[in-house]
């Protein structure tokens, strides 16, 4: 596939020149899909879609195949998230240890569901399978840190203190 | 070649084939659902398993499983039908079993297999899939609950159409075919998925609820539109064509159509359609009886006979078959004494009736279309051969992709072409196309790169010397093409072991002329590179017709006035009476005004269309035509393949065909017997045109056949014209768009759904200068006239050249252009 030169595809918000950047460090490498799209992800935290036109121009590959890859795996995400991701597990061990309890007080704390992002972008929930320290269950993880035998009380201060953290990176 | 056995039976088959293939030539069906014989094996449906003894009785794919030597195949075991009941319960667990009211019931080899395999209980019980329908778009029905996941749909929209509208998305259970983001669905509506869908989960959605597949009576044809030929099998029922069915055993584009073809059929049945004929009363074109209308035009035209025939002409669309387009010339030859006809305004036909007829000696393409997955390299001339031709365009597309043929274009514009794998693009200054040729031979010959038959060819001498004006230094800032670049495609042409040159021609392309026609036949004839398989000269004929109108000489022959002539004559008095069937040259031609002055002009106008087009407006006197659905006959298309139509359905209102029009004035002119059908118009032709000697209407049968060629070649020296620059200035190119053809398809549907309306195309850089963005309304200025048009900002337009489709009525682009390959224009707010 012939490769085209940087082209700028005007939109409102995005700037381009992150994602220009990323292609032009992959350029050259066969199979390069991949990789610009996990360095796509890394420098907007998202994966825009106007960086997919970008990428399909560039690569010269169809948008729509791009899409196909990026909800195929779930590394990816094409919503904007939010700086804390709160992580419960509710594999086996948590759920029997009262894992649905914890989620549905995050649920009602946050205003938000599975896989959602609150508007102000402080906060995207999930819900994950065994986390590999059911002996720890229930559990939750806030980012890179792992918050042990949760309860609805530890709920509300993890949102507490979450919540008064800077935004700022 | 391979020998096995499949269910008791010998076959040898090449080695290269399944076993999927190898059951088709002993005459043995496998059931499939995933397969396609046009796409790549995928093997995801397990539909087609069969038994190897080999292979211990394991289930294989006949599908995707090559063949090998001693091979012995069962396909039809106790253990297989379990296999293949169990694919489909699995099917229908998910299926939604709404067959009553699903346009594919009876085309669907889904229900056509649970039919056959008796799958009358599911042992498995699941919920249905809840995916939204699309119901918005105008063309394609989605309903993705129905899919069975057989990615044929995503196949060719990749594979050939090279599109790549669909894709998998999500993953396991939530799996669906979709679009990026899932959004609706906006691609070239070839329609392409559609046909080969095996369910009803793409349906087209002007059909839908129009009739059971059943009860469609099926009848043959060939597409009406371009000069592809395309083959195709209309829908029928009840007197009106409603769909046209996809059969991959048609043609050589297996069934596959394009817009226009698969849903530009609505213009038969259209309700614009004229129902009687009209005779200018007072002023006013009035309803008349087919009796008054033929007696007064056979009186005038009598009247222009006997005053000697020089006052009468003829303007004829290349959308006739040959026998209509033979009597139009008869009329005016033997029953007028007139050479003043023509068609395509003449400029549209030049390349082939000038430029082709002296450097080949013939008037035809010296090349059919199976040379185009037949070479090695393909020069495309402009990337709108794609929007020209887009069946051709799937052809490149394989041959590129699947053959790896290399592909070099020569463009004013980048395009879809251009994104190809291995493509390599030389946009150069628009109208430069000749002196860029001739920059082509002119490297071949200095760089030794000649065949040794060149300098035995007439005319050697005297092209050598034309030439050495033409060195890429000298033309590179003129072409605006490196010189080096200019040297590597004449060196990848020459050294290429075979290779072909496409080149489209149509109203839209007033550059595509007898000069450039010929430096390209120069180019061939300098490296031998035609006369052999996978070598030669494409010309991409504009209109259905446009090979036949061609080789039936339907232009002045004999020192009569040529289009352009015939308008001069109509502005100034010589010609006074004026017959124009089919054309529309008020929208088509170049220099609207003058046009419309020409035809306000003409004492006696008398047209003969399906619409009361713009021209027709000014007649005075409009016989109604019939379309392709209601006449029987031939065309002649790309690459001199001359096939049938059949009639389809009854004459629409009161309509004619053209030839029954033609045949009773002929009749009346001459004096001589009626032609008792088109069969006997059509043993004329072979008995009088060379090309078509031998030939009968009855034995062309379904596939047609594909007329000889022999060329007498020579050197005919061609002459770039200068293109004055005026600085400041946007060069405005006109064309094809995708979506339409000529002007006809703007009665149809489908084209008028995707592509309503005129539009003028700007690259990035001059939309930012202009602070155009899409959508905006522009005015488009230029010394012969301004145009509002709609901007489309994309990347296919390099700065300072603008594109507008010539096709729309309203806002036609002949208001502007006046017939130049390119035309000044400066554009505002
Ligand atoms: S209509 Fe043609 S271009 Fe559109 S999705 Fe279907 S195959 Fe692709
Ligand atoms: S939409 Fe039709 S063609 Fe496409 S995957 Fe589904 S069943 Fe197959
Ligand atoms: S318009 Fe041309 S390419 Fe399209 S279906 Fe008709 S003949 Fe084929
Ligand atoms: S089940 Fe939650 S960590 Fe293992
Ligand atoms: S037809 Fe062979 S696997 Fe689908």
């Amino acid at each position: 596939m012939s490769n085209a030169p940087a082209e700028e595809i005007p939109t409102a918000d995005i700037d381009l020149a992150l994602a220009n950047h990323v292609i032009d460090k992959y350029l050259t490498l066969p199979g390069n899909l991949m990789p610009v799209l996990q360095g796509i992800q890394e420098e907007y935290g998202y994966v825009p879609k106007p960086t997919i036109d970008l990428v399909a121009e560039r690569l010269n590959i169809y948008p729509s195949q791009i899409y196909g890859v990026l909800t195929f795996y779930a590394q990816f995400h094409l919503k904007p998230r939010g700086k804390f991701i709160i992580r419960v597990c509710v594999g086996t061990a948590c759920h029997v240890q009262g894992a649905p309890r914890i989620v549905e007080t995050f649920f009602d704390k946050l205003g938000i569901g599975h896989a959602e992002t609150t508007p102000d972008l402080r906060f995207t929930f999930e819900k994950v399978a065994c986390l590999g320290a059911c002996g720890m269950a229930p559990l939750a993880m806030v980012n890179d840190s792992t918050y042990g035998s949760m309860t609805v009380q530890k709920v509300g201060e993890i949102i507490a203190d979450y919540s008064q953290r800077p935004m700022k990176k | 070649m391979v020998n096995l056995t499949i269910d008791d039976t010998q076959v040898t088959v090449p080695k290269d084939a399944t076993i999927f293939d190898a059951a088709k030539a002993a005459g043995i069906r496998i059931p499939i659902l995933c397969h396609d014989k046009k796409l790549q094996p995928f093997g995801g449906c397990r539909m087609c398993l069969v038994e190897v003894e080999q292979m211990k009785g394991r289930q294989i794919p006949a599908c995707t499983t090559p063949v090998t030597e001693g091979m012995i195949v069962r396909t039809t075991t106790d253990e297989i039908v379990k296999a293949r009941k169990l694919v489909l319960e699995l099917l229908l667990l998910k299926h939604p079993i709404d067959c009553p009211v699903c346009d594919a019931a009876g085309d669907c080899d889904l229900q056509n297999l649970t039919y056959e395999y008796k799958v009358n209980l599911n042992r498995f019980q699941d919920e249905k899939f809840q995916h939204q329908i699309d119901y918005e778009n105008p063309l394609i029905e989605r309903d993705m609950n129905r899919c069975i996941h057989c990615g044929k749909c995503a196949r060719i929209c990749d594979e050939i159409v090279s599109y790549g509208a669909y894709t998998f998305m999500n993953r396991g259970i939530e799996a669906k075919i979709g679009t990026e983001f899932d959004g609706p669905l906006n691609c070239e509506f070839c329609g392409s998925c559609v046909s080969v869908c095996p369910v009803g989960a793409l349906i087209s959605r002007p059909f839908k609820f129009k009739a059971r597949w059943w009860a469609l009576n099926k009848v043959k044809s060939v597409c009406s539109y371009c000069g592809t030929g395309c083959q195709l099998t209309l829908g029928v029922k009840d007197g009106k064509v409603l769909t046209t069915i996809y059969d991959e055993n048609q043609g050589f584009h297996n069934g596959q159509l394009c817009t226009r073809g698969r849903f530009g059929y609505q213009f038969v049945n259209s309700d614009k359609r004229l129902a009687t004929p009209l005779i200018r009363k007072n002023g006013v074109l009035q309803q008349a009886s087919w009796d008054e209308a033929l007696t007064l035009v056979a009186a005038k035209l009598a009247e222009a006979k006997n005053a000697g025939g020089k006052a009468v002409a003829g303007l004829v669309t290349a959308r006739l078959t040959n026998e209509e387009l033979f009597l139009f010339k008869k009329l005016f030859k033997d029953g007028l004494g007139s050479d003043n006809i023509d068609h395509s305004a003449g400029y549209a036909h030049a390349a082939l009736t000038a430029g082709a007829m002296e450097s080949f000696g013939t008037v035809a393409s010296p090349a059919a279309i199976s040379d185009i997955q037949a070479s090695d390299l393909l020069l495309v001339v402009k990337t709108d051969a794609y929007e020209t031709h887009p069946v051709l365009g799937f052809e490149i597309n394989l041959g590129v992709k699947r053959k790896e043929i290399d592909l070099r274009i020569i463009s004013d514009k980048r395009g879809k072409l251009a994104k190809l794998p291995k493509a390599v693009t030389y946009v150069h200054k628009p109208g430069q196309e000749v002196a860029l040729v001739n920059a082509l031979a002119q490297v071949i010959l200095a760089e030794n790169l000649q065949d040794a038959t060149a300098t035995g060819i007439e005319g050697f001498e005297a092209l050598k010397q034309q030439l050495a004006d033409y060195a890429p230094e000298n033309v590179a800032a003129t072409c605006g093409l490196d010189a080096d670049a200019i040297k590597n495609l004449a060196r990848d042409y020459a050294k290429a072991a075979k290779a072909l040159i496409i080149l489209p021609l149509g109203l839209g392309y007033p550059g595509h002329g007898k000069a450039l026609a010929q430096a390209i036949a120069n180019l061939t004839l300098l490296t031998g590179k035609v006369g052999k398989e996978g070598c030669g000269v494409l010309y991409l004929g504009e209109k259905n017709n446009s090979q036949g109108a061609a080789d039936l000489g339907v232009y002045p022959t004999a020192g009569g006035a040529d289009a352009d002539a015939i308008m001069t004559g109509c502005l100034n008095g010589s010609i006074k009476t004026l017959i124009v069937a089919g054309e529309n040259p008020v929208v088509s031609y170049p220099d609207r005004k003058r046009v419309e002055a020409a035809l306000d002009k003409v004492e006696f106008l008398v047209v003969q269309d399906l619409f009361l087009t713009e021209t027709a407006a000014k007649a005075h006197v409009v016989l109604p035509a019939c379309s392709f659905a209601e006449k029987g006959g031939t065309y002649t298309s790309v690459g001199r393949a001359v096939q049938r139509i059949n009639q389809a359905i009854k004459p629409v209102g009161e309509a004619r065909s053209d030839f029954a029009i033609l045949n009773g004035l002929v009749a009346s002119l001459t004096g001589s017997a009626p032609y008792a059908d088109v069969a006997a118009v059509f043993a004329e032709i072979a008995a009088t045109v060379p090309a078509y000697a031998g030939l009968s209407l009855a034995e062309l049968g379904d596939t047609g056949a594909i007329l000889p060629v022999t060329i007498k070649p020579r050197f005919v020296p061609a002459g770039a014209a200068v293109i004055p620059v005026e600085s400041g200035k946007l060069a405005l190119v006109t064309g094809s768009a995708l979506y339409h053809c000529g002007t006809m398809s703007r009665f149809g549907e489908g084209p008028m759904h995707v592509c309503p309306e005129g539009y003028v195309e700007l690259g990035r850089d001059d939309a930012r200068a202009l602070s155009v963005k899409e959508g905006d309304t522009v005015v488009v200025k230029s010394a012969s006239g301004e145009l509002k048009l709609k901007a489309k900002v994309g990347t296919r337009m390099p700065q300072g050249v603008v594109f507008a489709p010539y096709h729309f009525g309203e806002a036609s682009v002949n208001s502007i252009a006046a017939g130049a390959a390119v035309t000044w224009v400066s554009i505002s707010k």
